[in-house]
């Protein structure tokens, strides 16, 4: 029952944080000086031009009605046309290849994250102020302060540039596309092209995740160590390996796990980088080159698909949270 | 505002860790070669040479006004030696715009090596061009190279630090400014305004700050306001005649160095305005928890007002996790505005940031223009970080990876 009344709390709470993201983002376009028609006409193109434009954008209504407007067709997942040339609605150009590549990319990044930072975390706590427990904890320093998309540059000029074979400008194939091929037909060459497409871009968006985790690990581990049931483990018999890896880490993973959904947005605005350096044809690229040919809808449409993306997310790990440990309902 | 105990530990903590001491270096070293920018650097950071005659010697090269920087006089504007006589005069009265002169051989190299274009005039009056290699003592003149536009990068480093650290501790000030007393107001009063005002900041915090960030340049950037021009107080003394030049070493080289800086006004506002809410979240959780202390009732009851107490007591008491938070900022916030430099959203291009991107189309053969600003961006940020970690475990308000992010 006491799960149920936070469930539908903290839904109410995400839809009211929802409607927040996609009031501010429909207000941030009206922020914009000048006529937002400026930049879709051609310089010479006549008053009458404009103002048909105008009325198509249905710019000439009150500020009120357009926000109501957009809120009802938002309701039935119409974000509008895209403002540019291409004068396709704004979902099919996000919910296609676009996102997919996104997606994939933050995913393989955070496979890289977790599958690196955490032995190197149980390592480094372990060891402490040993050899092993330095080189961590300065390797997850740099992690942090680097810049990724200078990281992405240093990956491409030491390693794609002599080996030759990985590429580092244009996206490999969709990885179902080439799970299908290798399937379907027993053709494993997609699978090594997504492979040597994705695994710079990876390694560049999912360092600071390392970092960031491998820290994260270190701390909380060394906090947990302390406490009773460790000792409790060990005068058991316990093997170390054992006490550390089934008891310990899970009781330090889980507040992990919340300040990594706080840390998601780091995920997405690193992946707009990543994905410009290694033109990775995203959303977050799509994005970037949107803001420069003053594409509001779109701009629009993207920003909100990414903040409800990431409110969902942090609810459901909330949600998951409170299921797996009850006490945090309390607090 | 910092008790004697505080003190005490940040002492300890600094004498006993090589990494804060580390971290102090790092940062009085950014502080101080971006502050005296102009005595440090060793060429203007953004002369251009295009096909110069020797690439070391300023007055054969081609100089052309970076954007951003007032424009010399056209006296020093060569457009170039190839140019024959009657053509240099032609495209110093028509072609005078940002694009330099078309030159067969980009001005970059590295230290050491050059390649240079000569004329040989013959005596029937025809010429040849001819490219020579030649060894030049580089190694003084460009110690890190220069980049496809011949500018030297090094001195670009120097200066971009000044961005860097201004837009870093402006910004992390600006956001502190916003969230500290937003965050303590919803804390103290709490109920329906706590719940007000977190609701908004929760609706900040559904952006990632990159994104939002990019979205608010996007908006801004159309208006005037996009950057400003800042005087260098050492330059223009240097120039001028009211202060003795003795008082200025190499008073001349510094005379010779940019009159001002292009400061992006939009770029701070914005990374100020997308991370004021992670100082709302921790000035909250402190003023909840200070709200309910003796000293605070008692102030309450001899009749203090709300504003008093927030100030006298609250504040003080919650200073030391928001002072940890703004030193993690300021990295974050380097790192911001690099990402937004590097994406073309900053307005100046004299930033480590958009110096990364200008190597970009070149990393195959010139690979020194992207790495030497990427790694001042490095060290300037280990160096903040450091000084978080040091921070952080004397004072130990544990709030590690609640503290922003890109």
């Amino acid at each position: 029952m006491r799960f149920i009344r936070f469930f539908l709390k903290r839904l109410v709470h995400s839809l009211f944080v929802i409607w927040g993201v996609v009031t501010v983002v429909f207000f941030l376009r009206f922020l914009t000086p000048g006529d937002p028609t400026t930049a879709l006409v051609s310089p010479d193109a006549g008053q009458d031009v404009r103002d048909a434009l105008r009325e198509e954008l249905r710019l000439d209504e009150p500020i009120y009605i357009q926000y109501f407007e957009y809120l009802t067709d938002l309701m039935v997942g119409d974000f509008g046309n895209s403002m540019d040339v291409l004068d396709r609605p704004v979902t099919e150009w996000i919910f296609s290849a676009y996102l997919i590549r996104s997606v994939e990319l933050a995913l393989a990044a955070t496979f890289v994250a977790v599958v690196i930072a955490i032995p190197l975390g149980v390592i480094s706590a372990r060891r402490r102020h040993q050899p092993a427990d330095y080189s961590a904890t300065l390797f997850s320093l740099f992690g942090i302060s680097t810049p990724n998309f200078w990281l992405g540059i240093m990956l491409i000029i030491i390693v794609a540039v002599p080996v030759g074979f990985i590429p580092t400008g244009n996206p490999g194939p969709l990885f179902y596309q080439a799970l299908g091929d290798a399937v379907t037909q027993g053709n494993f060459g997609g699978l090594w092209d997504w492979l040597r497409h994705i695994f710079l871009p990876a390694i560049t968006l999912g360092t600071y995740f390392t970092a960031l985790i491998t820290r994260l690990t270190r701390s909380g581990m060394l906090e947990e160590i302390g406490k009773p049931y460790v000792k409790a483990c060990h005068a058991k018999g316990l093997p170390e390996t054992l006490t550390l890896y089934k008891h310990v880490l899970r009781n330090t993973l889980i507040p992990i796990i919340t300040i990594l959904g706080l840390q998601l947005g780091t995920l997405i605005g690193g992946a707009i980088v990543t994905e410009v350096v290694f033109e990775w044809n995203g959303l977050g690229q799509l994005l970037i080159d949107r803001i420069s040919s003053r594409d509001w809808t779109m701009i629009q449409g993207i920003i909100i698909v990414i903040g409800v993306s990431f409110v969902v997310i942090n609810t459901i790990v909330d949600i998951l949270y409170a299921y797996l440990d009850p006490q945090v309902i309390d607090q | 505002m910092i008790s004697d105990r505080v003190k005490a530990s940040l002492k300890r903590e600094f004498k006993t860790s090589r990494m804060a001491q580390l971290g102090l270096i790092l940062v009085l070293l950014v502080i101080i070669v971006a502050t005296f920018a102009p005595f440090f650097a060793l060429h203007d950071p953004t002369e251009q040479r295009i096909g110069t005659g020797d690439g070391v010697d300023d007055d054969d090269a081609g100089v052309i006004g970076d954007n951003g920087v007032e424009e010399d006089d056209d006296d020093d504007i060569d457009p170039g030696d190839i140019d024959d006589a009657d053509e240099a005069d032609e495209a110093e009265s028509t072609d005078r715009t940002d694009v330099p002169p078309l030159s067969p051989i980009p001005g970059h190299q590295f230290v050491g090596e050059t390649e240079e274009i000569q004329r040989v005039d013959h005596e029937d009056g025809t010429f040849d061009i001819e490219i020579v290699e030649t060894e030049v003592n580089a190694d003084r003149a460009f110690p890190l190279g220069t980049n496809t536009v011949g500018q030297d990068i090094y001195s670009r480093i120097v200066y971009g630090a000044r961005i860097s650290m201004l837009v870093g501790i402006l910004g992390a000030g600006l956001a502190a400014l916003v969230g500290v007393p937003y965050g303590l107001a919803a804390g103290y009063f709490g109920g329906r305004l706590d719940d007000g005002l977190m609701r908004g900041a929760d609706v900040m915090l559904a952006f990632p700050s990159l994104v939002l960030a990019i979205a608010l340049v996007g908006v801004f950037r159309d208006s005037g306001f996009h950057t400003t021009q800042l005087p260098d107080p050492f330059v223009l003394a240097a120039q001028s005649d009211t202060v003795p030049n003795v008082l200025i070493p190499r008073a001349d080289h510094v005379a010779a160095m940019p009159e001002s800086i292009t400061f992006p006004v939009t770029v701070t506002l914005v990374v100020a305005l997308v991370n004021w809410v992670w100082f709302a979240r921790i000035a909250r959780g402190e003023a909840i928890s200070i709200r309910t202390e003796e000293y605070v009732k008692a102030a309450r009851s001899l009749g203090a007002s709300h504003t008093r107490i927030l100030r006298q007591h609250v504040l003080p008491n919650a200073i030391t996790p928001i002072i940890v938070l703004a030193t993690i900022q300021v990295a974050f916030i380097i790192l911001l505005e690099a990402a937004l430099s590097f994406l073309g959203f900053s307005g100046t291009n004299l930033t480590w940031g958009a110096d990364v991107e200008s190597g970009r189309g070149d990393l195959a053969t010139s690979w020194w223009i992207s790495t030497m600003p990427g790694i001042a961006i490095v060290i300037a940020v280990i160096g903040v970080n450091l000084i978080g970690d040091w921070l952080r475990d004397a004072l130990d308000p544990g709030i590690e990876g609640e503290s922003g992010g890109m």
